[in-house]
């Protein structure tokens, strides 16, 4: 493989720099890669397609009403962050979820926040997922958000911003733990030669952290992971989870509220209790009694057993109201009024329509921005500026004087490249990044995380249900 | 064990079960149409018969050609029972198990529904049948052997040998009851020789020749035969020995008054059977007893372990749609 030849396209490239010369955390990569001709890279991608399909990682996409297993698309060419960066990266997340869990518990109790001018209560007022039947409450550890996934972006510059928290059910973390063990089957040789940081100890951080959530402490706690069944896409992540923390799968109907209000699972010798939900489904169907009285995915009584605390549950209901894009643009400022601290790592600069001098620069720069709604995931219901057609920015302009308080605006980032294998050879394809943090008793980041790939050409949709794939992700200790 | 879960292990053994006895019948059947004389009606429709499913077929099919048979029973996603449809219920209900299932055996099972989806169309021809069914049987009973040497043997386990033995009791009675359908030419004369080949074919689709030969008989005498498929305590395939696995199982349980219960009446009909006094006619209301005896224990069982806090069963989603089908 050659990297001569690489067309690089004016993006910034983790992996190559501007010179066509590896940079330094890549380059025993690229030696070892220079070892192999462009039909043995296609004859090892072709054993990972294989032992992806035989393996069944896949992930679930509607279409026609119907659903198709898809399998993964993968990537056999790492990501590679040197570990001297990534450390910059860990304790800026540590600091935004620190802040971030300390804003949700104050929103849903004395909200001084608001008392004290820093965050405008009409905000609050517009927010999707903002949940009143959590006021007044304070789960174990004042943590709201105990998974987190934030999307980062590298600019053209070479600066990574924040781009997005996903505070409710963020999914990937499989995926990351998947990829990697792909890697490993794939190129050990790699492993021996490159100090490359592990990934896998993330199941064990993770049940840590949902066992120190349990209410009652003592014995081993009985976690169960909550999925809304076989339909969804990330099933494979909640099946895949369970079984790494030894937890139990349940869906909805395999749960019970007792009198007790303490929550039981259906199982062949009776009614067994269990102290922790780490539950993959959205606050509007967890419990038809609190939220949507037409949710068939949740359980009646949820809410009241885990206001009760005889529950925990993971994430909070309500956690989400700090998964807002709108909300986002006011982490920098939670971070300095909760921690006294500046961020670390920056927000990408955003405008907010409900605001009307920012309104007014969004309504006349549409060609140029990327503009979001503030509740949406999955990188549906969003305006590519300079990508849209004078209609869909038309339609944008009417919805965005319809709702200001739903939309934000960011410049188009031009997002960082890294060379992707395809059947003529490796081209650069724009990419993110998403790490996992957990948060109880302890906190804790995973080395690197998702690195998710827009595999069309000058795409900057990476999102696996528009059509993305993904890499291994290598956080390399340099030797000097 | 969640009530779930156990009902998703018997379902994925149910099905995948009765996929390979499907492969089982229609190849020992190949072999036997071979060589039988001219004149015999015995024909491929027998084997839509067997399995119950002649109306299903009659709406998608205009004739009981060997072509349609073979599409309808391997590859027909329209027919719940063909081995296409089995083992993607097997493999759909395997899906809800993977943090129960070893993660190879999960593996395997989507391997060889890979190989079933991408290969079984090609097994409508008679010539490459065979190798296809043989693999399918080979690459299901590996999966057995996953199950039984790197699963602990606990109660998820009884659940997935309870789907097996359950449905195998019931597969075997179904094919014994074979030659209800079967019309020799002039007079009904039971120890004909084309007979005698039918019933070879009956004990070669088991793999139960060679062992009927070795501890029963060297002649292929029908009142022999059925004796040893049904009463036979030592070969693993007749219903008399999945009786006694079931009951081995199921006292593993808890709570398991009822299904035990419905289990002895079974075997007591077994033990209480004189096939040679008998009547072809007679033969096969009598079979049709043990098959509603092991669907009272098949409901007996989904009573104490699958709803046992939802007598209102209706309200009950499955996983899985087609489950309800037997």
């Amino acid at each position: 493989m050659n990297i001569k030849n690489y067309p690089l396209n004016g993006s910034y490239d983790e992996l190559i720099d501007a010179e066509h010369r590896p940079r330094p955390a890549a380059t025993k990569l690229f030696e070892f890669l220079s070892g192999f001709s462009p039909a043995e890279m296609n004859e090892r991608r072709a054993a990972v397609d294989a032992a992806i399909m035989t393996m069944g990682i896949t992930f679930t996409i509607y279409s026609d009403g119907s659903n198709i297993d898809r399998a993964w698309p993968f990537d056999i060419i790492p990501r590679v962050m040197a570990a001297q960066e990534w450390r910059r990266v860990d304790a800026g997340l540590r600091q935004r979820l620190k802040a971030l869990n300390l804003f949700i518990n104050d929103i849903y109790n004395e909200q001084k926040i608001v008392k004290d001018g820093v965050f405008p209560l009409e905000v609050l007022a517009g927010s999707k997922n903002f949940r009143a039947q959590c006021k007044g409450i304070t789960p174990r550890f004042g943590v709201w958000a105990h998974i987190c996934g934030t999307d980062l972006v590298r600019d053209q510059d070479g600066t990574i911003y924040v781009l997005e928290d996903n505070l409710r059910v963020p999914s990937g973390v499989s995926y990351m733990l998947e990829n990697r063990m792909l890697m490993k089957r794939l190129f050990p040789e790699l492993f021996e030669q490159c100090e490359i940081l592990p990934v896998d100890d993330y199941t064990t951080r993770l049940h840590e952290t949902l066992a120190a959530l349990s209410p009652d402490s003592g014995e081993r706690p009985v976690i169960a992971v909550l999925t809304p069944g076989i339909y969804n896409s990330a099933y494979f992540e909640h099946s895949y989870l369970a079984q790494q923390l030894g937890a139990v799968l349940v869906e909805g109907p395999d749960l019970v509220v007792g009198a007790d209000d303490s929550v039981y699972m259906k199982t062949i010798d009776g009614l067994r209790r269990i102290d922790v939900i780490y539950r993959r489904i959205d606050d509007d169907f967890l419990d038809p009694e609190a939220f949507r009285p037409d949710s068939a995915l949740g359980v009646r009584g949820l809410m009241r057993a885990w206001r009760r605390g005889k529950v925990a549950i993971a994430n909070a209901p309500g956690a989400g109201v700090a998964d807002d894009k709108v909300v986002y643009t006011f982490v920098p400022k939670m971070i300095k009024y909760y921690l006294g601290e500046e961020a670390i790592l920056p927000n990408v600069p955003s405008y907010l329509c409900m605001h009307d001098k920012e309104r007014d620069y969004v309504l006349a720069n549409l060609d140029k921005l990327v503009v979001k709604p503030a509740n949406e995931s999955g990188g549906y219901g969003m305006l590519i500026g300079p990508r849209a057609t004078q209609q869909e920015r038309d339609n944008f302009r009417k919805q965005i004087c319809a709702d200001p308080r739903n939309y934000m605006a960011q410049p188009t980032l031009n997002l960082s490249t890294a060379p992707t294998l395809f059947d003529s050879g490796l081209a650069p394809r724009h990419l993110d990044l998403r790490p996992f943090v957990l948060q109880s008793e302890k906190m804790y980041v995973t080395t690197g995380g998702l690195t998710r790939v827009a595999m069309r050409e000058g795409s900057l949709v990476v999102n696996s249900s528009q059509g993305g794939g993904s890499k291994d992700t290598w956080i390399v200790e340099e030797r000097r | 064990m969640l009530s779930r879960v156990a009902e998703n292990l018997y379902w994925m053994t149910r099905y995948m079960e009765r996929a390979e006895n499907t492969a089982r019948l229609i190849n020992a059947t190949s072999q036997v149409l071979l060589d039988l004389p001219r004149g015999a009606s015995f024909g491929w429709d027998v084997l839509i018969k067997v399995a119950g499913l002649d109306e299903l077929f009659r709406e998608h099919y205009a004739s009981y050609d060997e072509s349609s048979i073979m599409k309808f029973l391997i590859c027909d996603e329209r027919n719940p029972g063909s081995i296409l449809s089995c083992i993607h219920y097997a493999r759909e209900n395997s899906r809800t198990l993977r943090e129960i299932l070893p993660r190879t055996a999960w593996e395997r099972i989507n391997a060889l529904y890979l190989f079933v989806n991408g290969r079984a169309s090609h097994a409508v021809d008679r010539a490459r049948r065979y190798n296809i069914l043989e693999e399918i049987i080979e690459r299901r009973q590996a999966v057995i052997g996953l199950l039984a040497d790197c699963m602990s043997h606990d109660v998820a386990y009884q659940f997935i040998r309870i789907g097996r033995f359950l449905e195998r009791a019931d597969m075997t009675t179904r094919i014994v009851d074979i030659n209800a359908a079967v019309l020799v030419p002039r007079q009904q004369v039971p120890e004909d020789p084309a007979m005698a080949l039918l019933w070879m074919g009956v004990l070669k689709s088991l793999n139960a020749y060679q062992m009927y030969r070795r501890h029963a008989s060297v002649h292929v005498r029908s009142g022999d035969v059925v004796n040893y498929l049904l009463k036979d305590p030592e070969f693993p395939r007749t219903v008399r020995y999945c009786l006694d696995e079931l009951e081995a199982c199921v006292s593993e349980l808890p709570h398991n008054g009822p299904p035990l219960k419905l289990l002895r009446i079974a075997q007591r009909r077994i033990a209480g059977m004189h096939v040679d006094d008998l009547t072809p006619a007679q033969r096969h209301e009598y079979l049709d007893a043990v098959q509603a005896d092991l669907a009272r224990v098949h409901a007996a069982i989904a009573g104490e372990y699958f709803n046992y806090y939802e007598p209102d069963k209706d309200q009950r989603q499955s996983a899985v749609s087609g489950q309800a089908s037997l």
